[in-house]
């Protein structure tokens, strides 16, 4: 399988932990890839817990497009798996070699694969810890798209005030907080949109201009509104429906950072074009590389949950199923429905 | 290529007259007089010189008939005289010499551009540098010396690595002898190059994708081996969310102020003596035929000058 380091949670044997009540969970389990249908809430065993890793009780789930692309077959790991790697919940269990995960502690994670489920397994190093001022809700919800927003705005492309930013799908829950972060960066930010509903959140997120991209085409508004120069940079987690246009939306020197393919993958890439285009920039990014070491991992959140307790970061929750829904989230989310995030409660 | 006569040009409204006092060789002259890039007949080739400019058009203001100037990018400097557009000639300053502008504008230029904005190296950074010891690798590793990068060169003969060495190259690797990605990894003990400088494309890209640390950028600015096929952007992202991109000097010198600031970066690295610049021969401009074969052979390591 090829994607970055990301697996699902392979189920094939019952392991009984002496200290712990429940042998088994409930947990939305995938035995053949597909339509969101393939998602059936089942008994499962509980998560091996190994060494260095701790076992959380998931009191919310996050929902991400990234759920979608491995459920669907589209992004490959072994079957049968749980999907969702995003949440937060409670500590129940340490393993014997675990250093920081304590019983009681309260978390939430971006990359521990198989939280659509009672519990979940995590390396301890992939938990952080939850302040006081941020509930369950918002940190699962803040995990995956906000980490993703910071490193996007801070690190990949960092924005300087008086640049103009083009961010695709800028009401969905990636897009609501680059938006956001954009904007409190100085940013000129044009937002593309499939309908005028989401073009006021885009708005009301801090959105200058935004573009209906269903009714206009966005390359030729771009340019419009930008005096024919283009963006300086892209922030695009489409993928293949955007790459062309979003080439020839850029001034020169401009930088395009692909971090997502929710239309599917980008096709092959013949560098000639990015310097016929104006010696262009382009990145393909996922969070792992950003959030790599336990260091960067516990600063991004921190900043991110300080912004959230601040009132500085709007999280929208768009809406909340129970677990036993989330093929019902999933239709949503493929339906474009997701203006924000979703959360499944086991 | 043939010596004829023909009128001083003109200047129009916005060029200059240069009286050449020494012009450029680049492979670029080589394309277009095979055709391989196109340019309507007849053509005077050459797009790099220096000289004195002699006459000025009506809306000139930036330079005047006296004044010592280079250019690059504008066709016609295989000649005694060329007209030039006026906003695209720079100033040489004293200490540097008419032979020095014309066989630094291009290639200083260059060098001067990848390393300062294409991806500003910093020091302490590591970068990677391939064909070290061609006309702009030998600048590029003097300069990325100077910054305080620690510098890994690849070359193919010892004669190159002994030039790249003495550039100011910290490690040399001979690719003709050893994998340069195995031998860079195990030079790094398992860490990656901050960045790439590559020129040499076809061959090089996907091994120098592999050198790479997380995050860490791939500079793609020439071709010498063929083009770098189009690739699934997804390895990117599967090589540590790396950066890339394919610069032409063009886009980075496209206004005056730009080009006036580059090339005298450049002119200042050459007066303080910090750019030391390989000039391998000077060939009275009859001669231009045989320049040409000398630099086809692929036997010269240094810069080519035409001296009308």
């Amino acid at each position: 399988m090829y994607a970055f380091g990301a697996v699902g949670v392979p189920y094939n044997r019952c392991v009984v932990e002496p200290d712990i009540q429940e042998t088994i969970m409930k947990a939305i389990f995938v035995q053949r890839t597909g339509e969101p249908e393939v998602m059936e809430l089942t008994e499962v065993p509980l998560p091996q817990l190994k060494p260095s890793a701790a076992l959380v009780k998931v009191t919310v789930a996050g929902v991400n497009s990234i759920d979608a692309q491995f459920r669907d077959g589209r992004l490959r790991t072994p079957l049968p798996f749980i999907p969702g790697q995003e949440g937060a919940g409670v500590v129940t269990a340490a393993g014997a070699q675990a250093k920081t995960a304590k019983v009681g502690d309260r978390v939430a994670w971006s990359g521990a694969f198989g939280s659509y489920a009672e519990f979940v397994a995590s390396p301890e190093e992939h938990l952080v810890p939850v302040p006081q001022s941020i509930s369950d809700e918002q940190a699962a919800a803040a995990m995956v798209h906000g980490l993703t927003a910071h490193y996007l705005v801070n690190d990949a492309r960092k924005l300087k005030a008086g640049e103009t930013v083009l961010v695709h799908a800028a009401a969905g829950g990636v897009g609501l907080l680059l938006v956001q972060m954009a904007h409190a960066s100085g940013a000129r930010v044009i937002g593309t949109v499939s309908s005028e509903e989401k073009g006021r959140l885009a708005r009301e997120a801090g959105a200058d201009e935004v573009i209906v991209f269903t009714r206009q085409d966005f390359e030729a508004e771009v340019k419009r509104l930008t005096d024919g120069k283009g963006v300086e940079v892209v922030y695009d987690g489409v993928g293949k429906a955007t790459f062309e246009k979003n080439l020839n939306s850029m001034r020169t020197r401009g930088m395009l950072v692909i971090y997502g393919m929710s239309s599917g993958p980008v096709l092959p890439v013949d560098p000639a074009k990015l310097s016929e285009k104006g010696s262009l920039y382009m990145a393909r990014t996922t969070l792992a590389h950003f959030t790599a070491t336990r260091d960067e991992l516990l600063a991004r959140t921190s900043a991110l949950f300080a912004m959230i307790a601040e009132g500085k970061l709007k999280l929208r929750i768009a809406k909340t199923y129970p677990l036993a829904e989330a093929a019902q989230a999933h239709r949503d989310l493929e339906g474009r429905k997701m203006t924000g995030k979703f959360l499944l409660i086991p | 290529m043939e010596l004829v006569e023909l009128p001083v040009p003109q200047p129009k409204a916005n060029e200059a007259v240069v009286k050449l006092a020494a012009s450029g060789v680049n492979f670029i002259d080589v394309y277009f007089r095979e055709g391989r890039y196109k340019s309507p007949l007849p053509l005077i080739l050459g797009q790099e010189g220096a000289g004195i400019v002699t006459t000025v058009g009506a809306e000139v203001k930036s330079v005047k008939a006296g004044d010592r100037v280079a250019w690059s990018g504008l066709q016609g400097a295989y000649a005694e005289y060329a007209a030039v557009a006026a906003d695209r000639l720079v100033p040489i300053p004293q200490g540097v010499s008419d032979q020095q502008a014309a066989a630094a504008m291009l290639q200083g230029m260059t060098a001067q551009y990848l390393l300062y904005d294409a991806h500003p190296l910093k020091q302490g950074q590591t970068a990677l540098i391939h064909a070290a010891a061609g006309g702009v690798g030998l600048l590029l590793v003097q300069m990325a010396h100077n910054i305080g990068a620690r510098v890994i060169a690849t070359v193919s003969t010892e004669e190159k690595a002994k030039m790249a060495q003495d550039a100011g190259a910290d490690e040399i690797i001979l690719y003709t002898q050893a994998d340069f990605e195995a031998e860079t990894k195990r030079l790094l003990v398992g860490k990656g190059v901050d960045v790439v400088y590559d020129s040499v494309g076809k061959t090089t890209f996907e091994k120098g994708l592999n050198v790479l640390r997380p995050r860490g950028m791939m500079v793609l600015f020439g071709g010498s081996s063929g083009a770098v096929p189009p690739f699934d952007p997804i390895v990117l992202t599967q090589k540590g969310s790396l950066f890339l991109t394919r610069p032409s000097l063009g886009n980075y010198i496209a206004t005056r102020e730009e080009l006036v600031a580059r090339s005298s970066a450049v002119f200042s690295m050459i007066t303080a003596g910090k750019l030391k610049l390989r000039i391998q021969h000077t060939y009275p401009l009859s001669e231009a035929q045989r320049a040409h074969r000398d630099l086809e052979g692929r036997k010269t390591t240094g810069k080519l000058l035409l001296i009308p």
